[in-house]
């Protein structure tokens, strides 16, 4: 998986391109919203335009890290998730805890 | 990872197309779900049906390299893939650990459950397949993409 953090309007913007699942990628999300976290960025937008699957071990770390930046008054939003990737969210009943927006302009502009 | 496609189905109805045997590491997951899904393409399965096979396949085999085997890449676990005289896809992947039940799983909906980080895996393998088969104990899992 490919992975690029840029920080906007103090938003730090997570580009994915791959599949989210067990082993290096969920690895190395991890380890980037960690550092995240660990800097005091606690508001996170993730564009998943190009993350055709998520599985189990994906989504545990997406609302693990959607829980511990709301409890310290951040937000994790999601932007342009793909078809199967919002079908799997639904599935396992975590879609509705997400924000999610078309871009990643208004997933930031959202923050303000 | 090995390959072997002269498998024989189950009482001469299931046509072997893939037969492989991965470590138990989670960084060899992707491996077998790619070339799965390589497989499924070249069977013309529509995109919608095999993202969610590779799904069912990648949670399957995350169990068993997590649980079954709790990681240890001595441990090895069995896929395969196959056909039934109908045309339905069969998946069968099969660990060498201690089994479980599905009785202790808990319904990752409920809402103290919602911001877990595990206990998804199995639900969703039942919601993506049309049948799903836990036998000896556990430790196979045969599930059926119609």
């Amino acid at each position: 998986m490919d992975i690029s953090v840029r920080k906007r309007a103090e938003v730090q913007l997570i580009q994915l391109r791959g599949q989210l699942r067990l082993g290096p990628a969920v690895d190395e999300l991890r380890l980037v919203i960690e550092e995240a976290l660990g800097s005091g960025d606690i508001r996170i937008a993730i564009n998943l335009a190009e993350v055709p699957m998520i599985d189990s071990s994906g989504i545990g770390l997406l609302v693990r890290f959607l829980a511990s930046t709301k409890q310290r008054g951040g937000n994790i939003k999601l932007v342009r998730p793909s078809k199967f990737a919002i079908q799997t969210l639904r599935l396992v009943g975590v879609l509705n805890l997400f924000e999610i927006f078309d871009d990643d302009d208004a997933a930031v502009e959202s923050f303000a | 990872m090995s390959a072997d496609s002269s498998i024989g189905g189950k009482g001469g109805e299931l046509s072997g197309l893939l037969d492989l045997r991965m470590p138990a590491d989670s960084q060899a997951i992707a491996n077998v779900t790619d070339t799965i899904s390589a497989t499924l393409i070249q069977l013309g399965i529509p995109e919608e049906k095999r993202l969610e096979i590779a799904l069912a396949v990648q949670e399957a085999l995350a169990n068993a390299v997590v649980h079954g085997c709790k990681s240890d890449p001595s441990k090895e676990i069995r896929f395969r893939l196959q056909r039934d005289s109908q045309g339905r896809i069969v998946i069968t992947v099969t660990d060498p650990g201690p089994g479980f039940s599905l009785a202790t799983l808990p319904d990752p909906k409920q809402p103290e459950k919602l911001y877990a980080n595990h206990g998804r895996g199995v639900y969703l393998i039942r919601q993506l397949m049309d049948e799903v088969h836990f036998e000896h104990g556990g430790t196979q899992v045969t599930m059926w993409k119609y």
